[in-house]
């Protein structure tokens, strides 16, 4: 019987036990590499699979859980050699017995952002196993002990795109109930299952005792069937076995049929005699049907956001009609995305829009690099804001989790370009009630076009709790009728239709005074009319106010938990403040800006600049002020009369000047002016960039242009930003002795490109000699020589 | 397994790796550094696995009792006296690193000190792990422990180490292409075992975790600890 046949009905379905425990017996010494016997002791395999088989088990896992490129690279077997043979035994001994998994195991190297592997390797990597062992015959792919989202997720997508072959995935958590990585059984059903899984559940981890809750949670955010293969509980500290009986755990185990649970097999510390018994409780059961309802929710690889009541979507990181925003696009400036994220999160943003389409730039590469940087700092989930299929394709690749897809409109052929990536990540999407004749004025209109998306995403097999609708907010100042007809529309795509509805609010009031009056008014009435999903700026307290207030007066904010938590301690203002910049309460200081970047105030920098703009030209505040001030604590650090520490709060405190300058300068002219472009790079296969980022606070406030390319930076990478930014000088770091030969390798192929640049290197390993052997211009002991350097090649 | 409890942190310790004397640290930098220290220890979740090999001297190095040879001279003088060694890795996990990304985004004297608070919370793990592990063999004597990286032993070692000690599996730590520890803030450490008193029981700069990137060691000075 096929795999997916049976998975249905109700009979418990029944995997083996631990493949380890079992090749330790027959003698595998510790540390040796499990994959090599099934070239040197195919006889142990085939012991081993008809073991399990004749205790009942009616799926195999093939010996192939480490048999990928990288674990094998050091014993000097292909995947190509091991792989077919370890399928063939296992089907051999099967012999129309029981069917055959492949065994898919982590990597055993940590992907982005904690690790350094890449995504995409990844799904190489599992790409080349997995046609192996399609190729060699086996029935079904089974991924198991991932304990990252992200690599479950490549790993998914690789068997999705190589076979035809059903797949179950298993993750490991702690007792915590989450893995080593943070991913929740929630977080991973919700992702798992939108990227097509066949069947999910839990492996490893602990013993039997521990899994109902783990169960409880995956019933609750999946539909699919639940699989269970745990260990024989916790291994004893002499390594002499595990401390639960076969008896025990095969009891316990089975009991979890009752649940729901439809897949049962063990991991470490079972053996045949443990799945025997396990197969003779079973046999016994029926499993139990729950009925299950998946709520709609959005999620990122470590939380889960229910749709559940109001959640707030910043708006913050898009372009459109931010002048800082998109400098910072073209310069390629993360960390401006990473803070206004952070910030937002601060001010009580659940989920955040990404949207950075800017003509000059190369939109889908952008978004990729945004999605990941924002993924390595917050636990946020995602809308991925725009319309262009190629780039939605690479950021819904990246992301690992449910994110909402922002948007398709009722036009079928934006639907059929984007509906189907939607689908085969496993998205949330937005309907914008808008086609090819623009937005109909009538809410009947707009509620007909909500229909529209709705069936035809329903025909691409996406869920309807997935579908989000946005009736779209037209400013009340052009068309004063249009408020009323955005509000019916909602209520009845909310009631008729039951779906999420979404809106952009601040619209609203464009060409208005007061406009957060009127912005938080209309959201009210939104939220009222039945809004789940507001899209707008948190940093404006009026706008979290009325969310907030909401919560309360429907009784959704339980004793005014939220509420009082804001506001058990604040005067109310409906004045627009920027959660990020209320730390300077300064005001009275008789410090001079000069003293205060000396003495590292970072928080009355910001406020002393102000008052200092008031009387004089941005220009002189930054020749005659920062920049003096800045030489003394640099000439104080070489003298050791100050240390890093200190070095570093002065950064800060000017950089906090800067931002102010900028802020003014961007108002009034042009580009703001730049001394010359510096560009930044921990070398390929180094992540420690702590000191790279010292150099790049110091170069900034000296006022040269740094394009930081990051850590783990492939030499290419650093060649072509030389090259697109006409660079005259360029920064590499590296930490370990391992990572030199990158440094090397980048330098070299600047040369051999022929660019006129100057190289600096700085880093803990290196030397000044070092440094001339690879041909770097200069060595750099520490962040202040580099400002030095640089003002000796750029000026 | 021992339950790891890091409820504070060496504060001096953490200023050091800061490259700041701590009789010279301002008051901003102490305050900064404790209130990154609590935020540090709020979301670390530390873990390590350790296991003991007898050992044999070699002319190439030090033979494990499983087969691994540990490479160079520097470790197998380090051992001399030692019959066993206990090999241990340990781990703050991903959450560490986290932390400290998202510091770096807009704050480097923040992320500055919570990068030296990681340093010195993984070292005070160390140092728990290694008095349990003393514990446990009463009456020996042990040289302070060693880790690849140190002296001529090389890191290319580390994913091996973890193999042996299944660490991937169990406490989610791995090693990258390039030998670097991932989640970052980990240690790997050899701790030898003597049944007779052995000199090489002081700490000195080759066992500091600091000593690659040490800013009093590039200027040809001390830190003044021993």
């Amino acid at each position: 019987m096929e795999f997916l046949e049976l998975l249905k009905g109700n009979q418990p379905v029944l995997l083996d036990g631990g493949m380890g425990t079992m090749l330790q017996a027959k003698g595998l010494p510790v540390g040796a590499t499990p994959e090599l016997v099934a070239l040197e002791h195919p006889d142990w395999l085939r012991e081993i699979h008809t073991a399990y088989l004749d205790a009942g088990s009616q799926i195999i896992y093939a010996n192939t859980f480490g048999a990928n490129r990288e674990k094998l690279a050091h014993c000097g077997k292909t995947v190509a050699e091991i792989v077919p043979a370890a399928v063939s035994i296992a089907k051999e001994a099967a012999h129309g017995r029981g069917l055959v998994a492949l065994d898919v195991g982590p990597i055993g190297q940590l992907l982005e952002p904690t690790g350094v592997l890449g995504f995409e390797q990844a799904v190489d990597i599992f790409r080349e196993l997995i046609a192996a062992g399609a190729e060699a015959g086996a029935d079904l792919i089974a991924i198991e002990t991932m304990t990252d989202l992200q690599e479950a997720r490549a790993a998914l997508l690789a068997a999705k795109e190589t076979c035809s072959l059903p797949v179950l995935v298993t993750m490991t958590y702690e007792a915590t109930g989450r893995t080593f990585l943070g991913c929740s059984p929630a977080c991973a059903a919700l992702t798992l299952e939108g990227m097509g899984a066949d069947a999910i559940g839990v492996n490893c981890s602990l013993g039997p005792r521990e899994m109902p809750p783990l169960v409880e949670e995956l019933l609750q955010w999946t539909n699919l069937p639940i699989v269970l293969k745990p260990n024989a509980g916790l291994p004893h500290p002499d390594g002499s076995g595990y401390d639960i009986t076969p008896e025990e755990f095969a009891s316990s185990l089975a009991s979890l049929a009752d649940m729901g649970v439809k897949v049962f097999g063990g991991c470490c510390g079972t053996t045949p005699e443990y799945i025997k018994l396990l197969h003779q409780h079973l046999s016994q059961k029926q499993v139990k049907e729950v009925p299950r309802h998946v709520p709609a929710a959005v999620c990122s690889g470590t939380q889960v956001v229910p749709i559940d009541r109001v959640r707030v979507i910043g708006e913050r990181i898009n372009p459109t009609g931010k002048k800082l925003m998109k400098e910072a696009l073209k310069k390629g400036d993360i960390d401006y995305m990473l803070n206004q994220a952070l910030e937002q999160m601060e001010a009580g943003a659940d989920i955040l829009d990404v949207n950075v389409g800017l003509p000059e730039i190369d939109e889908a590469a952008m978004m990729v690099r945004t999605v990941k940087a924002l993924q390595g700092i917050t636990d946020a989930p995602l809308q991925l804001d725009s319309t262009d299929p190629e780039v939605l394709s690479g950021a819904l690749r990246i992301y690992c989790g449910k994110a909402i897809v922002n948007s398709v409109n009722g036009e079928d052929s934006t639907m059929d370009a984007i509906l189907p990536l939607v689908k085969k990540y496993g998205a949330a999407v937005v309907g914008l009630t808008l086609d090819q004749n623009g937005i109909p004025k009538s809410a009947q209109a707009r509620f007909d076009v909500a229909s529209h998306i709705l069936e035809r995403a329903l025909s691409y097999g996406i869920r309807k709790e997935d579908v989000y609708i946005d009736c779209l907010t037209l400013t009340v100042s052009a068309e004063q009728a249009g408020a009323a007809q955005t509000l019916v529309a909602l209520r009845r795509v909310k009631e008729e239709l039951g779906l999420k509805t979404v809106l952009g609010v601040s619209n609203i009031s464009f060409g208005l005074p007061a406009r957060p009056l009127v912005n938080q008014n209309f959201l009210t009435m939104a939220m009222s009319a039945g809004l789940d999903l507001p899209i707008i700026n948190p940093n404006v307290d009026a706008m979290m106010a009325a969310v907030r207030c909401y919560h309360l007066l429907t009784n959704v904010d339980e004793d005014a938990r939220d509420f009082i938590a804001a506001y058990g301690n604040a005067t109310v203002s409906t004045s627009i403040t920027s959660a990020g910049t209320s730390s300077a309460a300064s005001t009275g200081s008789t410090k001079s800006l000069g003293d205060i970047v000396v003495s590292g105030l970072k928080g009355e920098a910001g406020e002393a600049t102000r008052l200092l703009l008031e009387t004089t030209d941005p220009m002189d505040i930054i020749d005659q002020i920062l920049i003096p001030a800045l030489d003394k604590v640099g000439a104080d650090f070489e003298q050791n009369k100050v240390f890093l520490p200190q070095l570093i709060q002065s950064a800060g405190a000017a950089q906090a000047a800067f931002e102010v300058i900028r802020q003014r300068l961007s108002q009034t002219e042009g580009e703001s002016a730049s001394r010359g472009v510096v560009v930044l790079a921990t070398v390929k296969g180094d992540i420690h960039d702590i000191g790279k980022n010292i150099v790049k606070v110091l170069l900034e406030n000296y006022g040269f242009q740094v394009v930081d390319l990051g850590k783990d930076v492939d030499p290419n990478a650093v060649v072509e930003a030389v090259k697109q930014y006409n660079a005259p000088l360029v920064g590499l770091s590296a930490l370990m002795t391992t990572t030199l030969k990158s440094m090397a390798e980048t330098i070299s192929m600047l040369h051999e490109a022929g660019l006129p640049c100057k190289i600096m290197v700085g880093g803990a390993v290196l030397t000044p000699d070092y440094a001339k052997q690879i041909e770097a211009d200069f060595y750099a002991k520490d962040a202040k020589e580099s400002v030095d350097i640089a003002k000796t090649i750029i000026g | 397994m021992m339950e790891l409890q890091l409820n504070h942190l060496n504060q001096d310790e953490v200023l050091r790796y800061m490259g700041c004397p701590p009789e010279q640290a301002d008051e901003a930098t102490r305050a900064m550094v404790a209130q990154c220290e609590q935020e540090l220890l709020k979301v670390i979740q530390p873990r390590w696995a350790n296991r003991v090999f007898d050992i044999t001297q070699e002319e190439d190095g030090v033979r494990l009792s499983c087969g691994l040879l540990l490479p160079g001279a520097d470790l197998k003088q380090h051992l001399t006296g030692c019959s066993r060694v206990v090999l241990l890795c340990a781990t703050l996990s991903a959450q560490a690193d986290r932390l400290i990304r998202q510091a770096e985004s807009g704050d480097m004297f923040r992320a500055l000190a919570l990068d030296c608070c990681a340093t010195a919370a993984v070292e005070q793990i160390c140092d728990q792990i290694e008095q349990h592990i003393q514990g446990e063999f009463p009456g020996c004597y042990f040289p302070f422990r060693f880790s690849p990286g140190y002296g001529d032993l090389p890191i290319t070692l580390q994913g091996q180490l973890l193999q042996l000690l299944d660490a991937p599996r169990k406490i989610g730590l791995c090693a990258s292409a390039s030998h670097i520890l991932t989640p970052r803030k980990s240690v790997t450490a050899f701790l030898g075992v003597a049944e007779q008193p052995i000199a090489q029981t002081i700490r000195s700069c080759l066992s500091c975790p600091a000593h690659n990137s040490c800013q009093y060691r590039k200027s040809g000075g001390h830190c003044g600890i021993s």
